[in-house]
């Protein structure tokens, strides 16, 4: 299971693929789930009826013709038990309007739980199709029997088996036949699955399942989760996040608020969450207001010091000195190619520290039952969290149980599942169900962000602009160096390194002789806990990449399309293969030329207003989504305020199983890129993040939305991506067209006025 | 004990007059629709009405309703019909949907000052609103949506 | 002969104290038995119901969750904390042995019925101009309330301020006794507005400046005061709000505690117009509002209004829409929602920030007073609240708050020391709960 996190879906088995197609298995104690609209939404719907078909855990059918889905990736607002459902039901040929979702617990039957790296619908397309045909096909054979009519003459459509003018309804066959079947492994591996052409619902829009109980209050997030009994929680957050130690807690001031109970230092074997002190009340108002009042003594880590810049710096040493890192391309020949080059370009790009900031602060109900702790929570990345509660609690993993809930914005931050260790401690220390509410500060503070990060990249040309060579060593917090080191892949040169730290620097331009090396910034590292943000490395690598290029296409005097176009010729290691990444680079110039045509590239600007173009292929080489932008921005040159005017995107994630929800996933995808090219981030100082909520820290609102339009290219091939691809490319785009509006360069994010400002004072 | 009406009901609740309305709201009377996000009044998932008027229920202590009249989302309508409830989900505007009743909350209750809401309009009085996964496009089309059902104007749907 | 002058000196002194004792001094008003409530006629004991509102006597003599007219209530002065007293007819701690004329004199000249004199924190002052009539029915207003046993609260007014014959000295400087006179040159509404707000409704007890003894200047009426950390501002021209006080916008302001060109009552204010002009006969509020009108002479300056007014409104969608800055983020996050307006004139639920003189008054006391406190259900205009922000924001941010409307919304010269300033207001409005 060590390496399940590595990316490349082809490379690593699908857990939904290694099960059996079983007969009956057992009911799954499911706790969420959404019936149809117009029903009224269901939160804890109970085991199933006695006679199910259920060939495969991840969908049963009942008697009344009912399909569940059983759902074991995070709903965090990207619909995605629609998208898999619509997966199974049209392999099915069941009725859309029957098809009902279950948001499962852990349990080891579903295989490696993890939702990120917009991997879920790409990685879960082909074993979830193949169940749906199998179960299209057991119901057909039955079905025939039932009607006695010859097979061959049966058909599904719509949760129905005909033959001529009869038919039998799923259910009924459900009740009356014979479904008994087991298929192995390979068997379903070998199940056909329908032509594109024939598909009914993959690629055709629908109503989101989860959606209407997110109109009317009923849907229900972790922080909505509560049992009888319980107390609250909040936290005391250490000064540092790394080696902090508790020496004393002073809570004669917090006697004085009404409920409060206890403050106790938690004794954490996990070493996940050092120096917390967890202070307990009886209602969420007593236990913050109580914690204002507690004071604690701390032994900070050695890292209490520690500010943004210092991390930069380190980076910047690290990229200098020409040992350590992993490579990820070596090419022969990069050294001789910039010593005999025509001219050389060299540039450093950094970023700033960004927050998650999801909307719903971590929180998390615990408690013990009969000997198994219950982990009341929503979270994104199960199977990493479970051994670690394992360790804290001292006991095995199957003593614990995360029950499942809508998440209040992911983004990367509930992959690592830190925030369920103190809760879990806290159940264990005080024997009675606790609930922890963090205050925004408390999350802001406690959150994984995103590294700041910084790289240093190098082209050399030879004759007429050729690009003869590329380099591009990019140094940052490492989140899978620090959280899942195991599952993270080897360079070239046999030194691990983290794909979500790297990814995007290995693009798919024809440069010549390439070098991508990445660095673990260790300091960052050791001094918070590097996280996974929407896009994690891909964010900044495609910054610098996509900025450099504009640079080197200026410096070589080519128009910034033509000169991309010229370096994506699909040849070598850029051809692409199949199933993922077929077409390859080829496929990229295709998006930029499409968004070149649609943005405008090319016509007359008003004063002060440029386009910028910028085109990346998603998260991973692996798993490409070809993403191209055209970004219009007007700069005000007094005050250095940068409107956004518009965003052109064009998008290639091969097949879309659900139009408009892959539509909203590339729309709140480019406005993150916005948000934080130009609105937030923050500044790591001495241990901790400045920003800790909305009075500093100023993600896009309503107002700075642009216009927008996307195109979404209709395509056959393998579905990829798409809750993060479109986010890599607005930074690099809104810069460029900085550039091409007023002549100022930017190479750090986020673009703030006083940086455009001091950028135009500096460019003449 | 304070008491007041929330949605058409009478409660009496004897917590802290200071504890804020938000969590009197999920933790005491069990309204769990309206949402805690920034606790200063600044992201506008805890909106609810007073008096028919949106409120950030994190920052409005429990004796300032005391006698009032509070809406949540769960009163916005009976059924889940409300028109803007409607045009949400023909949308498809909620992502995570967290944000979403206190979204909700603030459009009904901006239509009534500003029932035929300008582009303007809107980025000015749901600036309050913070949406996280950033579904602003299809929130603003959505309440123009609502508004023309609400003016009763056919063309605009 | 230095012993001769001494003595001499010491003669004078003794004269003066003397002298000074005889002006002091005032007979003790002999004690009655409590009238019976039915000797008062219903009618008379209803006018003085209203004008007992009109001149909110139950605002300063009732104290926080106290029993109408009981007395306790603190009332803040430069030299102490001064308590109200008993009003209720009850015989040993309020003033159920007090004769009407012991009544009258109190309110005309300011001294208690054993003959010591009253503090001018009772507005005396304004109280003297008061007509007999009104002083009838206001006695049986009072004498017919539900009597209540509460013994008055010390005051901790320091020596020699607490030495209640030094008041006559107080009074001979600054005190002019003598009922209301009208202008003949003036309507009648004028002078019924002019008797209301300079007598019952003492309006100049707040809005008035007063010297270091605390006395209202007489040069200075309605200038504009601090009270209870609040500014009452100017009512005279020298009022700053970007619209002056026209006649209809005073009277809406006086019977609503709102108006749509200036904004809503906050603080003591607030009670004055719920607790108190509210319950005036609209005739009444109206010709306070005539008398005001020609105070702060809003005829000749009303003109070009819509100008303003428009300007404002314009300005209500700034920091909205990609005009990126972090202090407009600020605004726009905390106080777009309910603060924004669009048109030709602001909604009434609205309050338009550009138009309301917590903006534009020389400190941003009022300013963060609100955004600290916030306005109830029941203050400012009915039924439409805001929170407050003391909980939620912090003094750097309030005080960029302040700066940014300040510099986005009025033309006027930027505050200077804010974050300090709103330190020091949190600090009084936390110490004064």
């Amino acid at each position: 299971m060590g390496s399940v996190l590595k990316p490349p879906g082809h490379r690593v088995p699908s857990p939904l693929s290694r099960r059996s197609f079983l007969i009956g298995a057992a009911g799954t104690g499911i706790v969420l789930g959404f019936m149809r609209p117009g029903l009224a939404a269901v939160d804890a719907l109970s085991t199933p009826p006695d006679q199910l078909f259920e060939p495969t855990v991840w969908y049963s059918i009942g008697r009344d013709g009912s399909v569940t889905v059983n759902i074991a990736k995070a709903e965090m607002g990207q619909h995605i038990g629609t998208a898999l459902a619509r997966i199974v039901a049209d392999e099915l040929e069941a009725d859309w309007e029957r098809v009902q979702l279950a948001y499962v617990d852990t349990d080891p039957k579903w295989g490696y739980m993890v939702t990120g790296g917009s991997w879920s619908v790409s990685h879960s397309f082909m074993p979830l199709s193949q169940a749906g045909a199998a179960g299209r096909i057991a119901l057909i054979e039955e079905g025939a029997k039932l009607l006695g009519a010859d097979r061959e003459a049966c058909s599904a459509r719509n949760g129905m088996v005909s033959a001529g003018d009869q038919s039998i309804a799923y259910g009924d066959i459900v009740a009356r036949g014979d479904l008994r079947r087991v298929y192995s492994a390979d068997e379903l591996k070998q199940m056909p699955i329908k032509q594109p052409a024939d598909r009914r619902l993959i690629g055709h829009d629908t109503s989101a399942i989860d959606i209407p109980s997110k109109t009317d209050g009923s849907a229900r997030y972790g922080l909505d989760a509560e049992v009888e009994g319980m107390i609250y929680a909040r936290p005391k957050i250490p000064p540092t996040r790394n080696g902090s130690k508790v020496l004393s807690i002073d809570d004669q001031a917090a006697k004085t608020v009404k409920g409060y109970i206890s403050s106790i230092a938690l004794e954490d074997p996990s070493d996940t969450v050092p120096g917390w002190v967890m202070v307990f009340a009886d209602s969420v108002t007593a236990a913050i207001r109580a914690a204002d009042k507690v004071t604690v003594q701390w032994q900070a880590g050695d890292t209490a010091n520690v500010s943004e810049q210092d991390i930069l710096d380190h980076g910047g040493a690290q990229i200098a000195d020409p040992k350590g890192g992993s490579l990820l391309v070596n090419d022969d020949g990069l050294e001789p190619a910039f010593a005999a080059a025509k001219t050389t370009l060299e540039q450093t790009y950094t970023t700033s520290s960004m927050l998650h900031f999801q909307l719903e602060p971590v929180n998390g109900l615990a408690f013990e039952k009969d000997g198994v702790f219950e982990i009341h929570t929503g979270n994104q990345w199960q199977s990493l969290i479970l051994p670690v509660l394992a360790k804290a609690l001292g006991v095995g993993q199957d003593k614990i149980i995360m029950r499942t809930y809508l998440i209040g914005g992911g983004f990367g931050r509930r992959l690592n599942g830190d925030y369920a260790v103190p809760v879990a401690l806290a159940t264990k220390a005080v024997g009675k169900p606790v609930k922890m509410v963090c205050t925004r500060a408390d999350d802001a503070r406690f959150d994984s962000f995103r590294s700041p990060s910084i790289q240093t990249l190098r082209m050399a040309f030879g004759e007429g602009g050729r690009v003869t060579a590329m380099d591009h060593h990019a140094a940052a917090g490492w989140p899978t160096g620090v959280m899942a080191p195991s599952s993270m892949p080897k360079g070239v040169n046999g030194v691990p390194y983290d794909p979500f730290s790297i990814s995007g620097a290995d693009h798919w331009y024809t440069v010549g002789a390439q070098r991508v090396r990445a660095l673990s910034n260790d300091l960052a590292n050791r001094a918070f806990r590097p996280g996974w943000l929407r896009s994690v490395g891909p964010g900044w690598t495609n910054w610098a990449v996509e900025s450099f290029m504009d640079e080197a296409a200026h410096a070589a005097g080519i128009d910034a399309v033509a000169f991309r176009l010229g370096l994506l010729d699909g040849t070598g290691r850029n051809a692409g293969t199949a199933p993922f990444s077929v077409g390859g680079a080829r496929r990229q110039a295709a998006v930029l030329k499409r968004v070149a045509e649609r943005g405008g590239w090319g016509s007359a600007m008003p004063k002060d207003t440029g386009l910028g173009i910028a085109t990346t292929f998603g998260q991973e080489r692996d798993m490409p989504t070809w993403v191209a932008c055209v970004a219009r921005v007007r700069v005000n040159r007094g005050n250095g305020v940068v409107t956004l005017e518009k965003l052109s995107l064009v998008v290639d994630a091969g097949s879309i199983v659900h139009p408009d929800g892959a539509l909203a996933q590339v729309e709140g995808a480019a406005l993150w890129g916005a948000s934080m090219a130009l609105h937030e981030g923050t500044e790591f100082v001495k241990g901790q993040v400045k920003d800790t909520n909305l009075d500093t820290y100023t993600p896009l609102r309503m107002g700075d939305v642009p216009e927008m339009d996307i195109e979404l290219v209709e395509s056959a091939e393998m579905p990829t991506g798409l809750g993060e691809p479109a986010t890599t490319v607005v930074g690099p785009a809104i810069a460029n067209a900085i550039f091409a509006a007023v002549g100022a360069r930017l190479r750090h994010l986020p673009m703030r006025p006083p940086a455009v400002l001091q950028a135009l004072s500096s460019k003449s | 004990m304070t008491t007041f009406q929330v949605n058409g009901r009478t409660v009496a609740v004897d917590v802290a007059p200071d504890t804020p309305l938000l969590w009197v709201l999920r933790d005491e009377i069990g309204l769990k629709g309206t949402k805690f996000g920034c606790g200063i009044g600044m992201c506008g998932a805890c909106t609810v009405h007073v008096e028919g008027r949106a409120i950030r229920s994190c920052i409005t202590p429990l004796d300032a309703v005391a006698g009032a009249t509070v809406t949540t989302i769960e009163g916005l309508d009976p059924d889940g019909q409300h028109p803007l409830q409607k045009a949400w989900i023909k949308t498809q505007a909620p992502q995570c949907g967290y944000c979403q009743s206190g979204q909700i909350m603030q459009a009904a209750s901006m239509l009534k000052d500003f029932p035929d809401p300008t582009d303007r309009d809107i980025d000015a009085v749901m600036g309050g609103s913070l949406c996280r996964c950033m579904a602003y496009i299809r929130i603003r089309k959505a309440i123009k949506i609502a508004a023309a059902e609400m003016r009763g104007d056919a063309s605009n749907g | 002969m230095v012993k001769r002058i001494l003595i001499g000196f010491a003669a004078l002194v003794a004269l003066g104290v003397l002298g000074f004792a005889l002006l002091a001094w005032r007979p003790a008003l002999d004690p009655i038995d409590p009238p019976a409530a039915a000797s008062f006629p219903p009618e008379l004991t209803a006018r003085g119901e209203v004008l007992a509102a009109g001149g909110y006597c139950a605002t300063c003599h009732t104290q926080k969750g106290g029993k109408p007219y009981a007395g306790g209530y603190g009332l803040p002065t430069p030299f102490g904390v001064i308590y109200s007293t008993n009003i209720t007819p009850d015989p040993d701690t309020g003033i159920g042995r007090w004769s009407e004329a012991a009544f009258a004199r109190a309110m005309h000249e300011g001294v208690a019925r054993d003959g010591s004199h009253l503090f001018p924190a009772f507005p005396f002052d304004h109280f003297t101009k008061l007509s007999g009539d009104d002083l009838e029915a206001l006695y049986a207003y009072f004498m017919t309330r539900a009597p209540v046993k509460a013994a008055p609260r010390r005051n901790t007014v320091p020596f020699p301020f607490n030495v209640r014959a030094l008041q006559a000295g107080w009074k001979l400087l600054f005190f002019k006794k003598g009922t209301y006179e009208p202008d003949a040159a003036k309507s009648v509404e004028w002078n019924r507005g002019a008797y209301l707000a300079e007598g019952l409704s003492h309006c100049g007890a707040c809005h008035t400046p007063r010297n270091l003894l605390g006395a209202e200047k007489a040069g200075d009426a309605y200038g504009g005061a601090i009270v209870e950390g609040w500014i009452a501002p100017a009512l005279t021209d020298a009022n700053p709000a970007p619209v002056s006080w026209a006649q209809n916008e005073l009277f809406s302001y006086l019977m609503s505690g709102t108006s749509v060109l200036h904004g809503t009552a906050a603080g003591s204010m607030s009670e004055v117009v719920h607790d108190g002009l509210a319950k005036l006969p609209r005739s009444d509020v109206n010709a306070i509002a005539v008398y005001f009108a020609d105070i702060d002479s809003s005829s000749t300056r009303m003109a070009g209004f819509e100008a303003t007014v428009a300007k404002a409104v314009a300005s209500s969608g700034l920091g909205s829409r990609q005009d990126y800055g972090a202090d407009a983020h600020l605004y726009l996050a905390a106080c777009g929602s309910c603060h924004y307006n669009r048109g030709a004139m602001p909604v009434a639920v609205r309050p338009e920030l550009a138009l309301n003189s917590a903006l534009t008054l020389p400190e941003p006391t009022n300013f963060v007073k609100v955004v600290l406190s916030g306005i109830g259900l029941k203050d400012g205009m009915s039924g439409v609240m805001m929170p407050g922000f003391a909980h939620a924001l912090s003094d750097s941010d309030i005080g960029r708050l302040a700066a940014y409307l300040r510099r986005t919304r009025t033309d006027l010269p930027a505050w200077t020391d804010l974050d300090a300033k709103v330190t020091a207001i949190r600090k009084e409005a936390a110490g004064s709960q």
